[in-house]
């Protein structure tokens, strides 16, 4: 109920800010809701918008789950995305499998250094975030660079996620992947044991749980749906990288999946509110001339709302 | 200098301190014994202000400095800088800060060299130092030292004893609060021993056993059953039990575990029965909750809003269902009440009967001689030699008081 209300006040909150453009509210939340749910093409937009936030909202959600903080969503992605690009000619299978992979082991590199030496995967993971960034930099100006290389950025990827319509069979991958997150955390041993570190660690302990491994896995988990999320916007969006190719998604996960109380499931809803606030804000910039990042002041909108009615953490 | 009279604190339902009326003498060491949990240090923060008394009286001429068993230091500041804290406001440069507060180190008498060191660099026994000086710098007229050796090697404890006799010699009342006998005896004017919340026994010369004896709250349950298979060690807390349960834990993860923090390391109180029980026992949830005469609404109810004694009775479903051959149970009525430590205990004599082994940490010597045929002390983390009840019975205070 809570969440419901913390988005209904994002809104409300939203929509007064047009006050300080000189507007009415009751218009700016008109072409907010008209440019995302509006139209059949404004609903193919939110849908699209709603993948990547999906995938790294579960991604986040699976690590706030195990105790595990996971904020290295963006450079998951982006590593995602470039093993997507390199592998995309053995395949669409290939090049899924591999951009999960490739967020997997960018997490991992968190993973190992909070064993080796404790460094806090909070830390360790933003920065990987800085690192992936600039690694996509020197990929599109160096060895991906296109045929020509006229633009910092690769040829069109040799593989493309099916279309449905006018939104890639991502969608479907996306909503496949959340059910199977629910699974295996609610249905499963493994799960049972990776909420229960996540919850009380040393009550795990106690109770014959190899924290340490829980830790691996989640954080491997949660890489790699990170990973899937950027391979997935490249081969059904961009088809091809570029420099500015990541634009929040990582982070937006975080909203997400703490609008959706880290349930897997509740995620869905969370991720095509997201993606609907996205995509009216860019409406807002088109006939309204008022930035889309308002969409960025709604996330922040919502998750301060939920923090001061202290409902953020993870409940079941 | 200070009088306490007829003083009452209750905690919930513990009741703390009971009717207690003391007065502290100026010039005078008077050492404060008791058990864990006998009232000692709620008493003396009562005296010192930090706690209101729910009956009685004080009255109370000057400050009183009260040394607390936990550091109150500020780790990432200097000694100059800890000392400071306590200075009248005034801009001053860092050196100034550091000459003051060598002059008062010196004016204490106490040894701590370098008051520009940070306080995280320092060992234990200086940071207790440093809190003693903290204290004398106020010139207080009742100075209170809570367990103030537990940390010190024995040149650091004779030194500070050193002080004490200074510091009482100049007027100053001296409290010591201590559960090491040795060390009361060769200090102390006046003893005073408290036991589960009442002052027991003031005595000016007494020896050791006689106050081991006075001290340790001897059961007196007629009849005794103890179970062949249980073992016990007892001790007062904080002397390395928590260490000894985690190498157990480590070193026997087969085992049935009750870790002695239930609410910390037993159950995990966001998840549901069901779930808590699922970590170790694939058996069905109900039917558990039925065995273990769980009161709760079901499966699916939160183990954290359950009562203390519901909690334990799942950690026990949880650690003893269907396979048991070793158990260890640390503190395991912690804070239950009648009925649910009489089934804590059925439950372990019952495994007991089965032939399971089971090590029994408690810091309750009821609970030790109620239900164990083995009795080991466990003292500054290490284990006396296994004493029957009979022995143990002689021997227990002692030992747990740190006397061969």
């Amino acid at each position: 109920m809570r969440q419901i209300g913390a988005a209904i006040a994002s809104l409300v909150l939203l929509s007064l800010s047009a006050l300080v453009f000189g507007r009415s509210p009751i218009e700016l939340l008109g072409i907010l809701i008209n440019g995302s749910v509006g139209s059949r093409f404004a609903i193919d937009g939110t849908l699209l918008k709603s993948v990547p936030l999906l995938l790294t909202g579960l991604s986040v959600a699976v690590a706030f789950r195990a105790g595990v903080w996971n904020i290295g969503g963006e450079g998951q992605f982006i590593v995602g995305a470039i093993a997507a690009i390199i592998t995309s000619r053995f395949g669409l299978a290939a090049a899924l499998l591999a951009s999960m992979l490739a967020g997997a082991l960018w997490a991992s590199i968190a993973t190992a250094m909070r064993l080796w030496r404790n460094a806090p995967e909070v830390l360790t993971t933003i920065l990987l975030n800085f690192t992936a960034i600039h690694l996509l930099g020197w990929c599109v100006n160096g060895p991906l660079q296109e045929r020509g290389a006229q633009y910092p950025q690769t040829d069109i990827a040799a593989a493309a996620l099916p279309q449905l319509g006018e939104v890639h069979a991502g969608l479907l991958l996306a909503i496949a992947a959340s059910i199977a997150a629910w699974f295996l955390l609610y249905r499963t041993a493994e799960g049972l044991r990776l909420r229960a570190t996540g919850f009380n660690a040393r009550a795990a302990k106690w109770a014959g749980i190899d924290v340490d491994r829980q830790l691996v896995r989640a954080m491997a988990m949660s890489g790699a749906l990170a990973g899937l999320a950027g391979g997935i916007e490249l081969l059904g969006v961009t088809h091809r990288l570029f420099e500015r190719f990541a634009v929040g998604y990582g982070y937006s996960g975080i909203a997400v999946a703490l609008l959706a109380q880290l349930h897997p499931l509740a995620t869905i809803a969370s991720s095509i509110f997201f993606g609907a606030l996205s995509t009216g804000a860019g409406e807002l910039q088109r006939t309204a001339n008022i930035s889309s990042n308002v969409a960025i002041f709604g996330q922040a909108v919502v998750i301060l709302v939920l923090i001061l009615f202290g409902s953020w953490r993870a409940r079941d | 200098m200070l009088t306490l009279r007829g003083i009452t604190k209750r905690f919930g339902d513990n009741l703390a301190v009971n009717d207690v009326t003391l007065e502290l003498r100026g010039g005078e060491i008077l050492a404060l014994v008791g058990e864990n949990g006998a009232g000692k240090t709620t008493l003396m923060r009562i005296a010192a202000g930090e706690l209101t008394p729910d009956a009685g009286t004080i009255e109370r001429a000057g400050e009183v400095g009260f040394v607390h068993q936990h550091f109150l230091l500020v780790s990432d500041f200097t000694i100059a800088e800890n000392l400071a804290l306590q200075r009248a406001w005034s801009f001053a440069s860092l050196r100034t800060l550091e000459a003051e507060a060598e002059a008062i180190i010196a004016a204490t008498g106490i040894e701590l060299h370098g008051p520009s060191r940070r306080v995280e660099e320092l060992s234990v026994g200086e940071k207790s130092k440093l809190e003693l000086i903290k204290a004398i710098a106020k010139k207080p007229r009742v100075l209170i030292l809570d367990e103030p050796t537990s940390v010190l090697t024995p040149t650091e404890s004779a030194e500070l004893f050193a002080v004490m006799r200074r510091v009482a010699s100049e007027g100053t009342a001296v409290v010591f609060i201590s559960h090491k006998l040795p060390e009361v005896l060769e200090i102390a004017d006046r003893i005073v021993v408290m036991r589960r919340g009442r002052v027991v026994l003031e005595t000016k010369s007494m020896t050791a056993e006689e106050l081991a004896g006075a001290m340790v709250d001897m059961p007196v349950v007629l009849s005794y059953s103890p179970h062949p298979n249980i073992e016990a060690i007892v001790g007062v807390a904080g002397n390395g039990q928590s260490q000894f349960a985690e190498r157990f834990r480590d070193e026997h993860p087969e085992a049935s575990l009750i870790p002695e923090d239930r609410s910390r390391d037993g159950i995990i109180a966001e998840m549901s029965i069901a779930e808590n029980l699922a970590l170790r026992t694939k058996d069905d949830p109900a039917k558990l909750i039925r065995i273990y005469s769980i009161k709760a609404t079901g499966p699916n109810q939160k183990v954290g809003s359950l009562s203390g004694g519901n909690q334990q009775k799942v950690l026990l479903a949880r650690e003893l269902w269907g396979r048991r051959s070793l158990i260890l149970a640390a503190e395991p009525t912690r804070g239950l009440d009648i009925e649910a430590t009489a089934f804590v205990h059925e439950q372990l004599r019952e495994a007991g009967d089965e032939g399971c082994e089971i090590l029994l940490i408690t810091s309750d010597l009821d609970e030790a001689f109620t239900l164990a045929s083995s009795i080991r002390v466990m003292y500054r983390g290490e284990l006396s030699e296994p004493m029957t009840p009979e022995v143990a019975r002689e021997r227990v205070g002692a030992l747990m008081a740190g006397l061969r």
